[in-house]
Formats: C-alpha cells, sequence, structure tokens
C-alpha cells in the first residue's frame, strides 16, 4: 500500500514537472498561433468592416467593403479570373512535368544524383532574380523565345507584355521552377514495394500496366501531398506582378494578391484591401476542401480503407 | 525449356538497355532545356549591348566582359544587399530552427493538459495561407510596435516556432525516434531539456537543418513582405535591390543580366555545399506527411 500511494505521488509530481516543462517549450508556439495567426484573422475580418485609411479613424461599415467588391470593383473579376488561371495552369503543368522527369530518373541511368541535382537548381535561386532573368527570355524583340520563333518563321510574339500571353509564360517559369516536387516524386517512387513489381512482372504484365496498377496507386498520398503544396503557392503567386508586370498588360497579370497589395499599399484602402483578402481566404479554402473532400476516392491507402 | 527462358531473359537485357538508352537521351535534352535559361542569362551579362541584338545571337559570348559586373557594382551594391539579407536570414533561420524543435519536441513527447487542443490550433494554422495575415501584421508591427522601415517585422515571427509547417515536420521526426532511448536516459536521471539537448537534438540533425534550409528559401524567395516593411535603399535586400535595379536600367539587358547573375550565386554556392541535405530534407518532408 505504502509503496502503490509513494509512485502514485512521485508520477503526479513528474506529471506536473513535464507539464511545466511542455508549457515553456511551446512559450514561442503560443506567442505565434495566437499574434501571429489567429489574432490577425480575426483582425481581417474586423478590419474588413471597416472604412480605414491607415490616415483617419476607422468607421464601421459593415459589409459595405464586400458589396463595393462585387459590385463595382473594376479589376476583382479579372483578379479572379487571371488567379484561377495561373494556378491550373502552373499546378497541371508541374505536376505532369515533375512526375514525367520524376519516373525518367527512377530508372537506373549513370550520374542519376547529377540529373537530380540539375533539375532542383532553379528552386534555390531568389524568385525575383528568376523573373528578371526570364523576362529577357521573353524580351518583345531581341527575346530567345523570340529568335526561335523568327527561326521557324512565325511571328513574334510579345509574351509578358501580350495581355493573351502573360499568364500562360508566368506558368511556364512555374513549371521550370517545379524541382521540388521532382525530388518529393522520386523519392515516392523509390518508396514503392519492389516486391509489388516482382509479382506483376511474375505474371506477365506489361510495363505501362504495372505502372498503371502498381505505380500510380501506390504514388497516389504523394500526388495529393505535391498537388496541395503547388496548388496553395500557386494561388498565391504575387512576386512576378510586383517585380515584373504590375499586373499588366491590361489586367491580365492583376492576381488576387497582388490586387490586395495594390488596395492596401499603393491606395492605403486598408478595410476595402482586407475584404480582398477575405476573398483570397475563401478562394483558397474552398479548393482545399474540394481537393480533401475527394481526396477519399483516389487516394489508396495500403492498409485498405478504415471505412 | 531452359534455353527459352533464358532466351526471354537476354532479349528482357537487351530490352532494357535500349529503354536506359532512350531515357539518358531524354533526360540529356530536358537537363539542357533546364540550364538552358541560366546559360543564356549569364552569357547575356558578358556582351556588349550591340552584341546582344546581332541576328543569329550567338551562344557563347565573343570576348568574356567581366567589366559589365564591375560596371553593374557601381549601382547594384551587391555586396551591401548580400550583407542586409543575412542579417535576415541568420537570426531567422537560428531562431526558427530551435523554436520550432522546442515545440516539436513537446507535442511529440511530453504530457500535457490541452495538448490535443493546442496541436489542433497548430495543424489549423498550417492551412491559414500567409497572405491573410499580411494586413493586420503589417499594421501591428508598424502602427502597434512603431517598427518602421526594421528588418525586426520580417525576423521576430522566426522566434515563434518558425511556422506551423515546421513544428509539424520536427514532431513527425521525434516520433520517429525510439522512446526506449529517453527513457534510458530518465533513469540515468536527465531531465526532460537534458534529454531534448543530448539525445532528440542531435538525433533529429537531419530534420533541423531542413527546416532551416525551409526558413532560407522562403525569406530568399520573398519580396512582397521585404517590400512593405523597409523602405531606405541603405536597408535594401538583394530582392529589393535587384528590383530597383531593373526599373533603372531597364534597356540595358547586359547589365541587369549581370545584376540577376549575381542574385543567383549565393543561392547556387550555398546548394552546392548543401546538396545533401536539400535533397534528403525534401525527401524527407515528402514521406513524412
Amino acid at each position: 500500500m505504502e509503496i502503490i500511494n509513494k509512485t502514485t505521488r512521485r508520477r503526479s509530481r513528474f506529471y506536473s514537472s513535464e507539464a511545466r516543462v511542455a508549457y515553456l517549450c511551446l512559450i514561442p508556439a503560443f506567442l505565434g498561433l495566437f499574434f501571429l495567426t489567429y489574432a490577425p484573422l480575426v483582425g481581417v475580418l474586423g478590419i474588413s468592416m471597416t472604412n480605414w485609411t491607415g490616415l483617419t479613424k476607422p468607421g464601421f461599415v459593415g459589409f459595405d467593403n464586400y458589396v463595393n467588391l462585387f459590385k463595382s470593383d473594376p479589376y476583382l473579376k479579372d483578379s479572379i479570373i487571371a488567379t484561377i488561371y495561373f494556378a491550373i495552369l502552373s499546378v497541371a503543368g508541374s505536376m505532369i512535368y515533375s512526375l514525367f522527369i520524376a519516373i525518367l530518373l527512377n530508372r537506373k541511368i549513370p550520374a542519376r544524383g547529377f540529373f537530380r541535382a540539375v533539375f532542383y537548381v532553379p528552386f534555390v535561386l531568389p524568385a525575383v532574380a528568376i523573373y528578371v532573368g526570364w523576362s529577357w527570355l521573353y524580351e518583345a524583340n531581341f527575346g530567345f523565345f523570340n529568335f526561335l520563333l523568327s527561326e521557324i518563321g512565325l511571328k513574334k510574339i510579345l509574351f509578358i507584355a501580350d495581355s493573351s500571353y502573360v499568364v500562360p509564360s508566368l506558368s511556364l517559369i512555374s513549371v521550370w521552377l517545379a524541382g521540388n516536387l521532382i525530388v518529393i516524386f522520386l523519392a515516392g517512387l523509390q518508396n514503392v514495394p519492389s516486391v509489388y513489381h516482382e509479382a506483376a512482372e511474375m505474371d506477365g504484365a506489361s510495363g505501362w500496366k504495372r505502372f498503371k496498377h502498381i505505380t500510380l496507386p501506390c504514388m497516389t498520398p504523394i500526388i495529393f501531398y505535391n498537388l496541395l503544396l503547388s496548388l496553395i503557392a500557386n494561388l498565391q503567386i504575387i512576386t512576378p506582378a510586383l517585380a515584373l508586370t504590375n499586373g499588366g498588360p491590361g489586367n491580365s497579370s492583376r492576381f488576387l494578391t497582388y490586387l490586395m497589395y495594390d488596395q492596401a499599399f499603393v491606395n492605403y484602402k486598408l478595410g476595402y484591401a482586407c475584404a480582398t483578402t477575405f476573398i483570397i481566404f475563401a478562394i483558397l479554402a474552398a479548393f482545399t476542401a474540394v481537393l480533401f473532400k475527394t481526396s477519399g476516392r483516389w487516394i489508396f491507402s495500403e492498409g485498405g480503407d478504415d471505412k | 525449356m531452359s534455353e527459352v527462358v533464358y532466351g526471354r531473359l537476354k532479349s528482357k537485357k537487351r530490352n532494357n538497355l535500349m529503354m536506359n538508352i532512350v531515357t539518358l537521351v531524354v533526360i540529356v535534352f530536358f537537363a539542357i532545356l533546364v540550364l538552358f535559361p541560366i546559360w543564356w542569362i549569364f552569357r547575356t551579362s558578358l556582351m556588349t549591348t550591340p552584341e546582344i541584338y546581332k541576328y543569329p545571337p550567338s551562344l557563347i559570348p565573343p570576348n568574356w566582359l567581366f567589366s559589365n559586373y564591375e560596371k553593374t557594382l557601381e549601382t547594384f551594391r551587391f555586396w551591401k544587399y548580400l550583407f542586409n539579407t543575412m542579417v535576415i536570414i541568420v537570426p531567422s533561420c537560428l531562431a526558427g530552427t530551435y523554436t520550432a524543435t522546442l515545440c516539436g519536441y513537446a507535442f511529440a513527447r511530453l504530457r500535457f493538459r490541452g495538448k490535443q487542443f493546442i496541436w489542433t490550433l497548430c495543424i489549423g494554422s498550417m492551412l491559414l495561407p500567409a497572405m491573410v495575415t499580411l494586413i493586420p501584421l503589417y499594421i501591428g508591427w508598424t502602427r502597434g510596435l512603431g517598427l518602421h522601415d526594421s528588418y525586426l517585422p520580417l525576423i521576430l515571427p522566426y522566434f515563434c516556432g518558425g511556422g506551423a509547417f515546421n513544428i509539424f515536420l520536427i514532431r513527425q521526426f521525434i516520433l520517429s525516434i525510439p522512446r526506449e532511448l529517453d527513457q534510458a536516459a530518465t533513469i540515468d536521471g536527465a531531465g526532460y531539456f537534458r534529454i531534448l539537448f543530448s539525445i532528440i537534438m542531435p538525433a533529429i540533425k537531419p530534420a533541423m537543418i531542413v527546416v532551416a534550409l525551409f526558413i532560407f528559401i522562403g525569406l530568399w524567395n520573398d519580396l512582397l513582405q521585404q517590400m512593405i516593411y523597409i523602405n531606405s535603399s541603405d536597408k535594401y535586400t538583394i530582392a529589393l535591390g535587384l528590383t530597383n535595379f531593373r526599373g533603372q536600367f531597364k534597356s540595358d539587358w547586359s547589365l541587369t543580366m549581370a545584376a540577376t547573375c549575381m542574385s543567383f550565386a549565393p543561392g547556387v554556392i550555398f546548394y552546392l555545399i548543401g546538396q545533401k541535405y536539400f535533397v534528403e530534407g525534401i525527401t524527407m518532408t515528402g514521406i513524412k506527411s
């Protein structure tokens, strides 16, 4: 009896000191979650209901900012279209490209590590420098791409200075940057249990069949992860608009994030910009929700379905 | 019978070899495509303007004009910008990695009241895009704390766990380390911090390096936040300096490309040094989560 009592007492003291250490360790997370995440989130909602400009005292305007955004904002519709257009092109392009390269790199070829490093290089270059550099390749008269076009006898294209080419041109850069996706895919491919392949080979399954029925299903969790990663990144694109296009030509590259930046930091309409922020949030949440909702249908789990 | 099998194996081997050769050719082709823009930018930085505009353009610069770089450096204060960027990056990486490790350790190993709730809040914040909190944070830093034209709004957030994703990554990693190790240390009389510092930290070193690299890449690629928080040109980072330089020398492509190449250089050098960790780390994130 005595002994049991002693151990429980010791246990509870043990527990409390453990909790104290935990709270101590978590101080940074508490600060971050409160001041950098959830309080600002409430703040966005709050400010979006005011007409604050940063100079005058904010006045409460209810949902006026949202009504104005949807009713009379000259840019909102173009912005939403540009953002989603860019995200779809970039995500689709980079997923196909990176999966393709990863499958090739997964074969036993010489200097595999070297090639993997090559495909990864664009990812470590600073984004601004990449866009500035590519703007020269896209240059209207003497750029490399226009040299290629004239070599094969086609008319010159203005690329980032042409409202119908600017989004695809910027998407191509996003695809080029997808080196991190390649590396993640490659790791996933190397984790596909080779037993399955050997068994299928014994049964005489062709390469394509094995890819379709073994590799692809085993890869679905990784595909999901990469899809989510690149969707979230591409829907929040802003750097090319800030560094190169300023949203133009016209409104063709006025992405939602750039619209928000413009409203808040150029025109000082903070309340109005927060309403735009909330729209960005809603669009991202909608895309993420769709991805998660449908994921159960196509993601393969090795242990079978829990349901 | 055995001869048939042997023959089939042989033809399969030949087939495989053919496939590998085709793969190699395709890979080399794509590798050239990926590297080509970088080469094109580099070769432009070493040419004069008339040479750039010549038709057909030459693939290799005729006289490797390194003096372009000297000319660029007269306005593009690269070393200053690099120093400024490092002033932001170094403390952020150190603090972010350290605090993320502390938090990850608490979530992975320690029992305390409210753990599930706090963990849910943490995971929830991972899905919250950074853009959403931008304006309130800007108001908080500049109006609330009066930090105008300062690096602190860029650095201080990393003293708060370096973001939920990094905490998550560290936690997953600690979970994969056998608990027996800590238990053995507890029996030897080690406290929680002692276990963290002398057992957990050495074991999760790769994950910590990855977190540091993520923070590095995040700050390296950022333009928006640097643009809104930094005003004076003395405090410009590489990203701001290059944007500004391009604005001034828009038509002088060789100088702009020289500035671009200089901005590329630190990233490439860091990558060459830490390549092993980069690749391993990115790989881990895909598998662990």
